[in-house]
């Protein structure tokens, strides 16, 4: 017969979580079957429990999508505080000198790139916060964020390469710390969810139909190469706009919208499949 | 019954029991098995994952409490719980009012 000791070992070895996360759950079902044998007897207590890896699974697949929600908070401040930073870099930049064209474009590519990413992870981290995640949801949120992260990164780099000058040193630090704290919280909810079954399934999460059930509104869905089609249009649109609120004369302001369309369209290319955006 | 009709609406089914009282993991699995009158089947390993995927939720806010002498984990509904508790029994009503309607017409 097996002992309440013989299924919590077997329930600790076929956990993947470790820390105090684990350490607590074992605590509950010690006390749980504690509880039931005093009233059943062991061998009940330990049946109605249930597999021990059937449930030691169903609390590794939770750990990870709270760890992946958590990081997708801290994800979203630490791209906030890095532009922040980045604006910081800007201001304190020597007036007179002048972007290379090179930097100019990753700093552009970069922000977009990591306010996009962020905002997927975001909208994804809201819509599940109350369900269950399966792994290959999880990972896609940790892929989502770590592009997020590296983005930011790249955008604030830029900046700093693009017009060098002097600023405060608190304020610059901080973007970059915060972001290297999510980036561990990232990394750490990926390492569980891909030490568990499913974590190799292909997530494919159409963002707007994820955005229609978070404000409870209908949204049609957009197969990936019309989503591209839509996106390009608005980005396009949006930059015309912008080169021409600047005083940019119109045949400027179409060269800008061209460039903006022509990243939208690389930049779905090739981050699509990893942001769950479109099938490889 | 089975597993399966019952997967998805574990969630639901806690926060209802809640709603009567904070309680201990055990507490809530027993309180469930008297008022399904023991219909339901739930593997009582499965309420801490559900338990603590509300508290991710934010329905569920829990701390370590010492009743009768040990040490329990405690769980209760915070007022978004209450809240979803209510809108939870709404939905449930139309769906199974909408349910029945089709099983009673193929029936």
């Amino acid at each position: 017969m097996r002992t309440i000791d013989d299924y919590l070992a077997e329930l600790g070895g076929a956990l993947h979580v470790r820390g105090a996360v684990r350490r607590r759950f074992l605590r509950e079902c010690r006390d749980h079957l504690a509880d039931a044998a005093a009233e059943h007897g062991e061998h009940e207590a330990v049946r109605a429990f249930g597999p021990a890896s059937e449930i030691a699974a169903a609390f590794d697949v939770e750990v990870a999508a709270r760890r992946g929600v958590r990081s997708t908070f801290a994800t979203v401040a630490a791209v906030l505080a890095t532009g922040g930073s980045t604006l910081a870099l800007i201001h304190a930049a020597s007036t007179d000198t002048t972007a290379p064209a090179w930097w100019a474009v990753a700093f552009f590519v970069g922000a977009q790139v990591a306010a996009v990413a962020a905002g997927l992870a975001l909208v994804q981290a809201l819509v599940l916060r109350r369900s269950t995640m399966a792994p290959a949801e999880v990972v896609l949120l940790a892929r989502r964020n770590g592009c997020a992260l590296v983005a930011a990164g790249v955008t604030m780099f830029s900046a700093g390469a693009a017009v060098p000058g002097r600023g405060s040193a608190v304020v610059l630090l901080a973007g970059p710390v915060l972001a290297c704290a999510a980036l561990v919280a990232v990394m750490r909810a990926r390492a569980l969810a891909r030490r568990l079954d499913g974590h190799d399934a292909l997530a494919v999460r159409p963002p707007l139909e994820d955005l229609g059930r978070l404000v409870r509104v209908p949204v049609p869905p957009l197969d990936a190469r019309r989503l591209l089609l839509v996106t390009t249009a608005v980005a396009a649109a949006g930059a015309f706009a912008r080169d021409r609120v600047e005083h940019g004369s119109v045949g400027e302001a179409f060269a800008f919208a061209g460039l903006e369309g022509l990243a939208v369209v690389v930049c779905f290319l090739v981050l699509g499949p990893a942001l769950g955006l479109r099938r490889r | 019954m089975s597993a399966d009709l019952l997967r998805g609406h574990l969630d639901r089914l806690l926060l209802a029991v809640l709603a009567d009282a904070p309680g201990h993991g055990y507490e809530l699995g027993q309180r469930l098995a008297e008022r399904s009158g023991g219909e339901l089947g739930v593997q009582e390993g499965s309420l801490y994952p559900a338990l603590h995927r509300l508290e991710r939720g934010g329905l569920v806010e829990s701390a370590w409490s010492a009743g009768d002498g040990r040490r329990r984990r405690v769980y209760r509904l915070t007022p978004a719980g209450r809240r979803a508790v209510k809108a939870s029994r709404q939905e449930w009503r139309a769906f199974s009012t909408a349910v029945g309607r089709v099983l009673g017409e193929t029936g």
